[in-house]
């Protein structure tokens, strides 16, 4: 973490031939330096000025502390926010507030009863709410699949290793193929020629 | 069309006689070839050199890329992508070094971004949104001050010569982002270097009576500034990306364009397929190894991502992140496992073994199942590269004037209508006939038939555009009122309804009522007219009075009410919409057919 800045020390070790901002900036440092050691002290004006307003304004008798609940979040914690805003947004969230398709579709069959149809065919940018959720679902669990796979390697018990194996391959190839079947239920031509 | 210049003047010179137009055919697959060769040096800056690799293997096939970059699609995006990865990787290379010459570079690398693209307006927000993170997350250090006030004064001063741009950097809302953040950098270095200079209690005495005026007048400033009027609040075509319902609500012409739909789960995974698995296991590994310049790919993912689910159109700016991250997850877990099958046992059998499989856990199944693992990613990049070419080849490889269909028995047909149409009003019509049609096909009219047209795609004139939606929504005597106005000599329709062809103005009449209806000069026309009681849109005979009698039905429909279309329906049977049109026997007053196509697929008209 650079904490000196700009200091003199600093200056002089990264100081390269013929490059005015540095030179600019040490004359200024210098100047700076100087202003702060006459003796006309600008800092006891400014804190009177700053005290001004305190004549006349009386300051209340306040006790405000932070919440002792609010701290930075840990890096994880924004992973998992990141990751929940990926499902809304791959699931067709904003697709579904602005066109509001139904949850599901229904046909007729030739007997005159409605069923229900889960995925909207022949068009590749249409969905129902329902198809959209489940295949952003699908896309969270592969990706969580791999994530589990980095995982197995640092686990120690043999027993824990399998478990996290399995559940792993599980994940990724559950969600593979769950997708390849959705595609080709919407697209009845998809990978055939 | 600069960059296509240079190319042709440089080959010339080098006395290679290109043609000016296979020069802009090419073009684009040149730019993808060179995004692919940046997107290896992006990515080994933020990892190494392997995911580099994958991450180029993966952008040189992704369909979300190559569908705005075959050969032949002259558009901005084609080198646009190219530029943007190009800025981003000098930006990455200037924060990590620190030094003035590669931030110079990303200064002159984001003006060719500018020139060739209005999506730099998405870099001016991202690049100034890093470095807020980095201040944020306490990483703020003199390589990134040094960085980006180079970067802003160099690029934005750049950017100002462009004449599209002009002064909308110092005027429009959409880049006081940049300004305020160039503000707040200046502030961050200044109270760190004064903090190094006084005692802790002197300091914070100047901090805060700095801070709280600084506050102050900044707020006034901006007030009086938004309130007065100097500073233009956002632009429709940006706003409807912070406010998808803007666009829906207010400017029908803009929500109207089928690319700036927002996008389903389908799109995604046609454009992308296996890296939107990858893409969350690249997020963990950017957000276990935190640097600087991961951050900036992490906030480059999550916006883009945003983006790509407002508008069709933006899963282009989304699919280099996805394959950079996807190359970084897949790289990351491969190389873990590759260890497991190099460290097979060596030929000292027995004793090792036993002792291997006892004492040590790590090593238990560790080569199968790092086999499995390693076998299951080789067959998932296997069935990435047949998806992506089956996706090129059925959805993205078309060209957009002839049509083809299967027929019956398998056999291909081809629709050549728009070509045959374009022909004849080039050979048929006097050489000042003005044409109008809707805007989609303006420029295919100009170029290929060489006629005036009233309104076309570079939708500029919503005025304009909205008269053009009146008269086709307009009853006939009001709409040659219209047509009168606007001096039309010709008018063309597409129409679908033979062959099945499901984009033609039927199916895009509800947009013309929309549009038309937006403006003042076409108040009387409500969308609700055109739909039947039960709140349908139906041509057949419960259609609504009002579209059974417009313009737009009387050109499509004129003579067809005595075709058969499909064995076992009525006459009139339009087979786009499932249905036997309501209107049929019906005479035109104001025009005269001109010309019809063979199957039905442009009909045009004169007006008398």
């Amino acid at each position: 973490m650079d904490e000196l800045l700009f200091s003199e020390h600093h200056l002089m070790k990264r100081r390269e031939p013929g490059c005015d901002i540095w030179s600019l900036s040490f004359s200024f440092s210098r100047l700076v330096k100087l202003q702060f050691s006459k003796t006309f002290q600008p800092i006891k004006m400014l804190k009177a000025l700053y005290a001004l307003p305190f004549t006349v304004l009386k300051v209340p008798n306040l006790k405000l502390k932070r919440p002792s609940w609010f701290h930075k979040p840990s890096t994880m914690t924004v992973f998992a926010l990141i990751l929940c805003s990926y499902f809304l947004v791959t699931g067709g969230l904003i697709y579904d507030v602005i066109v509001e398709p139904p949850s599901v579709g229904s046909t007729t069959d030739e007997h005159g009863h409605s069923k229900p149809v889960a995925i909207m065919p022949y068009r590749i940018n249409g969905q129902y709410i329902m198809e959209g959720l489940a295949s952003s679902f699908m896309y969270i669990l592969g990706g969580l699949g791999f994530i589990i796979f980095d995982r197995t390697l640092d686990s120690l018990t043999a027993k824990r290793r399998i478990m996290l194996t399995s559940l792993g391959f599980i994940m990724v190839l559950l969600s593979f193929f769950a997708c390849w079947i959705f595609m080709r239920i919407k697209l009845p031509g998809y990978l055939q020629s | 069309m600069v960059t296509s210049a240079t190319l042709y003047n440089v080959l010339h010179w080098l006395n290679f006689t290109v043609d000016i137009r296979n020069v802009c055919v090419f073009l684009a697959p040149l730019f993808s070839s060179l995004t692919t060769i940046v997107t290896y040096h992006l990515t080994k800056e933020l990892s190494n050199p392997g995911a580099g690799l994958v991450a180029a293997a993966m952008i040189s096939i992704v369909p979300g890329y190559i569908s705005r970059s075959v050969a032949g699609s002259y558009d901005n995006e084609g080198i646009a992508i190219f530029c943007m990865l190009f800025t981003y990787y000098t930006w990455i290379k200037a924060v990590k070094t620190g030094s003035l010459s590669w931030s110079v570079i990303c200064a002159l690398a984001y003006f060719y971004m500018v020139s060739s693209w209005g999506g730099y307006v998405f870099l001016i927000n991202l690049i100034p949104l890093h470095v807020l993170a980095l201040m944020i997350s306490g990483r703020f250090s003199h390589r990134v001050y040094v960085a980006y006030t180079t970067l802003y004064c160099t690029g934005t001063i750049l950017s100002m010569q462009i004449p599209f741009v002009g002064f909308q950097p110092v005027l429009t809302s959409e880049h006081m982002g940049a300004l305020g953040v160039f503000g707040l950098v200046q502030l961050h270095a200044l109270v760190d270097y004064v903090k190094t200079k006084m005692s802790t209690e002197d300091f914070n005495v100047v901090f805060q009576s700095v801070i709280s005026t600084a506050v102050v007048l900044l707020l006034g400033v901006a007030a009086v500034l938004t309130f007065s009027g100097k500073i233009a609040p956002w632009t429709g075509r940006f706003y409807s990306l912070l406010d998808p319902s803007y666009a829906k609500n207010n400017i029908p012409i803009i929500a109207s364009v089928s690319e700036h739909q927002p996008t389903a789960w389908s799109s995604f995974y046609f454009d992308l397929q296996l890296l939107v698995f990858l893409f969350p296991a690249g997020l963990y590994f950017c957000f276990a190894n935190l640097s600087d310049a991961n951050i900036f790919i992490i906030l480059y993912g999550m916006t883009s991502v945003y983006f790509a689910g407002v508008m069709v159109r933006l899963m282009l700016v989304l699919a280099p992140v996805m394959c950079i991250l996807s190359g970084i997850g897949a790289s990351t877990l491969l190389s873990k496992y590759m260890k497991g099958l190099e460290a097979s046992s060596p030929p000292s059998a027995g004793a090792s073994e036993k002792k291997a499989k006892k004492s040590d856990p790590q090593s238990f199944l560790r080569h199968e199942i790092s086999l499995a693992f390693v076998a299951m990613m080789t067959f998932m990049f296997v069935t990435y590269a047949l998806h992506c070419t089956w996706v090129t080849s059925e959805a993205y490889s078309s060209p957009s004037i002839v049509l083809s269909a299967r027929g019956h028995d398998g056999s291909r047909i081809i629709f050549d209508d728009f070509r045959e149409a374009y022909n004849w009003l080039k050979h048929n019509t006097p050489e000042d006939a003005k044409v109008m049609s809707w805007w989609d096909y303006g420029y295919q009219i100009t170029a290929m038939a060489n006629r005036t047209i009233i309104v076309d795609n570079n939708t500029w004139n919503n005025t304009h555009i909205s008269r053009v939606g009146q008269a086709m929504a307009s009853p006939e005597d009001k709409a040659y009122e219209i047509m009168r106005e606007l001096d039309v000599d010709y008018v063309l329709v597409i129409f679908g309804g033979l062959t099945g062809y499901s984009s033609d103005d039927i199916n895009k009449f509800l947009w013309m009522v929309r549009i038309g209806g937006s403006t003042e000069t076409g108040k009387h026309i409500k969308e609700a007219d055109f739909y039947t009681p039960q709140g349908e849109f139906r041509v057949d005979k419960e259609g609504s009075p009002t579209l059974l009698n417009c313009l737009m039905y009387k050109m499509c429909y004129y003579r067809f009410g005595s075709l058969y279309t499909e064995g076992g329906k009525p006459p009139g049977w339009d087979r786009v919409r499932g249905a036997e049109i309501g209107n049929k026997d019906f005479e035109l007053d104001v025009l005269e057919e001109a010309y019809t196509t063979e199957h039905w697929i442009v009909r045009i008209f004169k007006v008398k």
